[in-house]
Order: structure tokens, then C-alpha cells, then sequence
């Protein structure tokens, strides 16, 4: 049941993107079509997960073993940025069909807050390691659902006549303000 | 020199002010401008780890193997992220508390590691210091309007550490009613949309 | 090879600058650190539930280990001539993180004086309720070591604010945690305070 709150909240109420402003900038940049949209939510839901249990390992044995919680920021995001290159290295030999899929925004997960910010929040939060794995998952899939809507938005509005101002980013925001709206009402569910 | 050193330093305060311009930092952007007085730390936050992480990269820019460079880079905007976070915590608790974890999140504003990488890792440092301090003022800036417009609107006041309001709403407007979706998670997109289109406007006159 | 090498090199020399330096601003900066976070977490909620003391809490506070966690305890003078503890506790909670709870109990009668959230919590609305709440916390005020302090969906006696369960079901589980905390630790509190 907590696991099941965990994985609800962290989809809806909490949503990474629209809720707690994490991973925007990929939000805009790869929404404007379709496709791309779909790839970088595959390779955060990969990613985010992975990064989500390695970094509560490090954690809880390393840094809080050796009471030395300071060098956190530095730990993960050394954490993440070798665990992209190492999943790119992987799957570029493994399994070349995903890599020609994913490759492009693996790199560029790296500087996605919502991979580092979604680690930073299951530490805070003090959750189980099984916790954190469904917390991780459940932010991934909620920033994955949010991109996907977003870029299915934004390619009805490419075809609309935007006035000349509001085109492109600044519409862009105004879209994602209402669905931030929508999500609000999730709020109070659990 | 003075002239470049005006320009780089320049170029961030309008044509290339982030997040408008040079759209990326938008998770802090969106996430902290509940207020005049979170914008504005989270500015100089920002600025302060921009400037020595520039200085830095500079520095080292001719021992950084190229292969290994983004790892560099990260290692070292995240030690100053590190020591403006213990630094807050000890001078500035309250506001430490109400930035949260977007503070130990600079490391990965795009804004920072971009810098580093379009302009310290191919200028010296005296220009490398003019361009961070430039580009992080302007995002100061920046976040400080956005932060003015939502409180405004959302709370209907503007209080800048604690004390009493410096601006009212209701002193222009009688019987003012804030409106309190500004200051909630669909005000900070809409906001900031409106205010980018304000910008493209002025900007395309 | 000698790329390779230059590369390990540079990184690990990166890397242990950067952990040295930050080591040395942490042991700078860790008094003050722990300044700050009693005025600005503890020190209001102490204040709410014990109002005016005739010593001072901070300057006395003691730590006792138990089950491998420190708590620190802070005693207080009452107004009233009693004399009375207070320290902070842990409600596990669901999406919302941990509630931080800071109990005052009067250690002559052995009753709760008042209790405080001192947790911020990361999302709005949630930890942020209990916090500015002040009727629901009140419910622990003057309740025994014998009172069930759970909520009452759960058998206990404390209602919950309605449309945060969660947040209220942490908090009484911290009460109900520092009352056994206190139960257990008793014979130890009266030696350190004398």
C-alpha cells in the first residue's frame, strides 16, 4: 500500500515536471515533436531509475558510513555523469537498435535536474532502498507522461496561428501552465 | 580589451540574458521565483558558482584532457555548489530553507556547465570572470522581475527580508484580492510565457 | 596510454582538491551550522510549547543514545516551578518525507506540555499544514504517557486533519514514538538533568 502511494503521488500529485519544476529544460527543448519526446522519456525512465538506486547505495554506505554528507552534490553528480557514459558505452555495443533510439539524449541527461533532483528527494525524503526504487520509477514514468502530452499539445498548436510574440518557447510555457493546472487537481488524492 | 571585456560582460544583462534569451536554467527559474527575496538569492547563488566555476575552467583549460572535460567541469562547478550551500546554511538559514534542494541543483543548471563550456574552456580569465559575472547577473535580474511579477499578483505584497512589505497592492488598488494561482506551479509557466512574449515584442520593435 | 593517464590523473587530482577544500569549509562552517538550525528549526517550537522558561534550554542540552540513534534533549524551568524536557522526534511518512515532531513533557507529572512540527517539508501543503495548524498538534497537549496517541482510524484518540491523513498519521507516530522514547529513557533524563 505505501509503495502504491509512493508510485500514485510520484506520478500525479508530485509530478517531477509540473509540480516540482525538475528536468524543464529538456521539457521544452525535445517537446516539439512527437518523436524525440517519446525517445527522452525512455532514456530518463532508464537513467532515472538506475541513477535512483546507485545513488541511495552511495548514500547509505558511503557517505553516511563515513559521515561525510557534504560531498553529496559532488558524489551524484559524478554518480550520474559516469552512469550515462557507461549506459551510452553499453548499449552502443549491446543492444545498437536502442542506442540508435536513445543515443542522441543520453548526453543530455546529464544536466537533466530531474534525474539528479529526483535522487536528491528520495535521500531527503529518507526512504527505503525499495521506496526509493518505486519513487524513482514513479518520477520517471510522471516525467515521461508529462512530455508525452506536452509534445502532443505543442504539435496541434504548430499548427495553429500563434500571434507572432507567443510563438515558440513563450507558448510553450503558457501550454505547460495549463497542464500544470490540470495535474493541480490530482492534489488531495492520496 | 576594455572594450571586449565590456561586451562580454554586457551581453548577458540583454542579448543574451538567461533564461529569456539564452533559454535554459528554467528549473530554478520556475521553482524559486515565488518571491522578490527567493529570486534574488537564488540569482547570486547562481552568479557566485558561475564566476569561479568560469575562473576555474579558464584556468585549467590547457591541462584538461578534452575527453575527460565535461567530468572536470562537473567536479568543479559542483565543489563551489558545495561551498555556497555550507556557506548559506551558515549565514542564511532561512533562505537555504526556502530554496531547498534547488540549491545543491545549480550543479546541473545548463546555464553553468553551458558557460563553462562555450566560453571558459576557449578565454582567459579575465574575460571568463566578465562573461559569469555578466550572464549570472543578468539571471539575477531575471529571476528577481519574474519573483516581482508572481508575488504581486500572488500574494499581493512584496516583502523583502522580513519585516514589513515594501509595496502593497491594496495602497493602489483598494480591496485588492491576490491572486494566489500566481504563486502556485501553473502561475510560474504562465508568468514566465507571458513575460518571454513581452520581451519578443519589445525586442522586435 | 599517456592519454589515459593524463586523464586519471587530472580527475583524481580534481576530485581530492575538491574534497580537501570542502573539508575544511565544513569544519569551518559546522558550529555555525548547527547555530542556525536550533534557532531557526528548534528553538521557535521550544518556545511555542514551553512560552516563557526561567533557564536556558540550549546551554543545558544533553544527548542520550538509544538504539543507535542520538537525541538531544533539552531541559527546561517552567514557570510554574516544574520542571519539564523537551526533544524531537521522527513520524515516518508516506510520499510527503518525514515529519520532524518536538515534544515537550513536564517530568513531574509526567504529561505532554505541548508539541510542535519543526519539519519543512519539501512539498507545499503538505508538512506546511501540521505546521500551521497549530488546533491539530494542540490535541497532544496535557495527554499522559498512557494516552493512545495514535489517530483514531488507527485506534487511537487524535482526530486527523482532514484531507492529509498522511501528514497526520506521521505526526502521531512520532507522539506516539517520543512517548516511548520517554518511557524508556526516563530513569536517564532525571540523572543528566540533577
Amino acid at each position: 500500500m505505501e509503495y502504491f502511494e509512493i508510485f500514485i503521488a510520484g506520478i500525479f500529485i508530485n509530478n517531477i515536471l509540473l509540480a516540482q519544476f525538475l528536468g524543464n529544460c529538456p521539457f521544452l527543448g525535445t517537446s516539439k515533436k512527437m518523436e524525440t519526446a517519446v525517445g527522452m522519456a525512455m532514456a530518463v525512465i532508464f537513467v532515472l531509475v538506475m541513477a535512483g538506486m546507485i545513488t541511495w547505495i552511495v548514500d547509505t554506505y558511503l557517505l553516511k558510513a563515513l559521515d561525510v554528507e557534504y560531498l553529496r552534490t559532488v558524489s551524484f553528480i559524478l554518480v550520474i555523469a559516469s552512469l550515462v557514459q557507461f549506459v551510452e558505452m553499453f548499449l552502443k555495443k549491446s543492444i545498437p537498435a536502442l542506442y540508435a533510439g536513445l543515443g542522441i539524449f543520453l548526453p543530455l541527461i546529464t544536466t537533466n535536474c530531474a534525474v539528479m533532483g529526483a535522487c536528491l528527494l528520495n535521500i531527503s525524503k529518507e526512504y527505503s532502498f525499495l521506496s526509493a526504487l518505486v519513487s524513482s520509477f514513479s518520477y520517471a514514468v510522471g516525467f515521461g507522461l508529462a512530455l508525452v502530452l506536452f509534445a502532443g499539445l505543442r504539435e496541434r498548436i504548430n499548427l495553429a496561428r500563434v500571434p507572432k510574440p507567443l510563438q515558440d518557447t513563450s507558448i510553450g510555457l503558457i501550454t505547460a501552465g495549463m497542464i500544470a493546472l490540470t495535474f493541480m487537481s490530482f492534489k488531495g488524492m492520496v | 580589451m576594455a572594450q571586449s571585456l565590456a561586451k562580454e560582460f554586457t551581453k548577458g544583462l540583454w542579448a543574451e540574458i538567461p533564461p529569456f534569451r539564452l533559454v535554459l536554467g528554467l528549473c530554478p527559474t520556475l521553482a524559486v521565483t515565488k518571491s522578490v527575496e527567493n529570486g534574488i538569492g537564488m540569482g547570486v547563488a547562481t552568479t557566485f558558482v558561475l564566476v569561479f566555476a568560469n575562473l576555474l575552467v579558464s584556468l585549467l583549460r590547457n591541462v584538461i584532457p578534452s575527453k575527460v572535460r565535461i567530468a572536470c567541469y562537473v567536479v568543479i562547478i559542483a565543489t563551489f555548489v558545495t561551498i555556497v550551500e555550507l556557506v548559506m546554511q551558515a549565514y542564511t538559514y532561512e533562505l537555504f530553507l526556502k530554496l531547498g534542494i534547488f540549491i545543491p541543483l545549480i550543479v546541473v543548471n545548463c546555464i553553468v556547465l553551458g558557460r563553462a563550456e562555450a566560453f571558459a574552456s576557449k578565454n582567459g580569465p579575465v574575460l571568463s570572470i566578465a562573461d559569469g559575472l555578466g550572464i549570472g547577473i543578468g539571471f539575477t535580474l531575471s529571476l528577481a522581475a519574474l519573483g516581482a511579477v508572481r508575488e504581486i499578483i500572488g500574494a499581493g505584497t512584496i516583502t523583502i527580508w522580513g519585516g514589513t512589505p515594501v509595496f502593497e497592492m491594496v495602497n493602489i488598488f483598494p480591496g485588492y484580492n491576490p491572486f494566489a494561482f500566481m504563486v502556485e506551479a501553473p502561475g510560474a509557466f504562465i508568468a514566465l510565457g507571458l513575460m518571454l512574449a513581452a520581451m519578443n515584442l519589445i525586442g522586435s520593435k | 596510454m599517456r592519454e589515459m593517464i593524463s586523464m586519471i590523473v587530472v580527475l583524481t587530482a580534481l576530485t581530492a582538491v575538491s574534497g580537501g577544500l570542502l573539508a575544511g569549509i565544513k569544519s569551518g562552517t559546522e558550529n555555525r551550522i548547527e547555530e542556525q538550525i536550533f534557532k531557526f528549526q528548534l528553538a521557535p517550537a521550544m518556545n511555542d510549547i514551553f512560552g516563557e522558561v526561567e533557564n536556558e534550554p540550549a546551554k543545558e542540552q544533553f544527548q542520550i543514545e538509544y538504539e543507535g540513534m542520538i537525541y538531544k534533549f533539552y531541559p527546561a524551568k517552567l514557570e510554574d516551578g516544574s520542571t519539564a524536557v523537551a526533544f524531537e522526534t521522527k513520524g515516518k511518512g508516506g510520499y510527503g518525507g518525514d515529519v520532524g515532531l518536538m515534544v515537550g513533557i513536564n517530568i513531574d507529572n509526567d504529561q505532554i506540555v505541548a508539541a510542535r512540527v519543526t519539519t519543512h517539508s519539501e512539498t507545499p501543503g503538505l508538512g506546511a499544514r501540521a505546521k500551521d495548524d497549530p488546533e491539530f498538534v494542540t490535541q497532544f497537549t496535557d495527554k499522559s504517557m498512557d494516552n493512545n496517541l495514535n489517530l483514531k482510524k488507527n485506534g487511537g484518540e487524535i482526530d486527523a486533519m482532514s484531507g492529509a491523513t498522511i501528514t497526520s498519521t506521521a505526526v502521531s507516530l512520532a507522539a506516539v514514538q517520543a512517548q516511548n522514547l520517554y518511557k524508556k529513557l526516563k530513569p536517564e533524563i532525571l540523572k543528566q538533568i540533577k
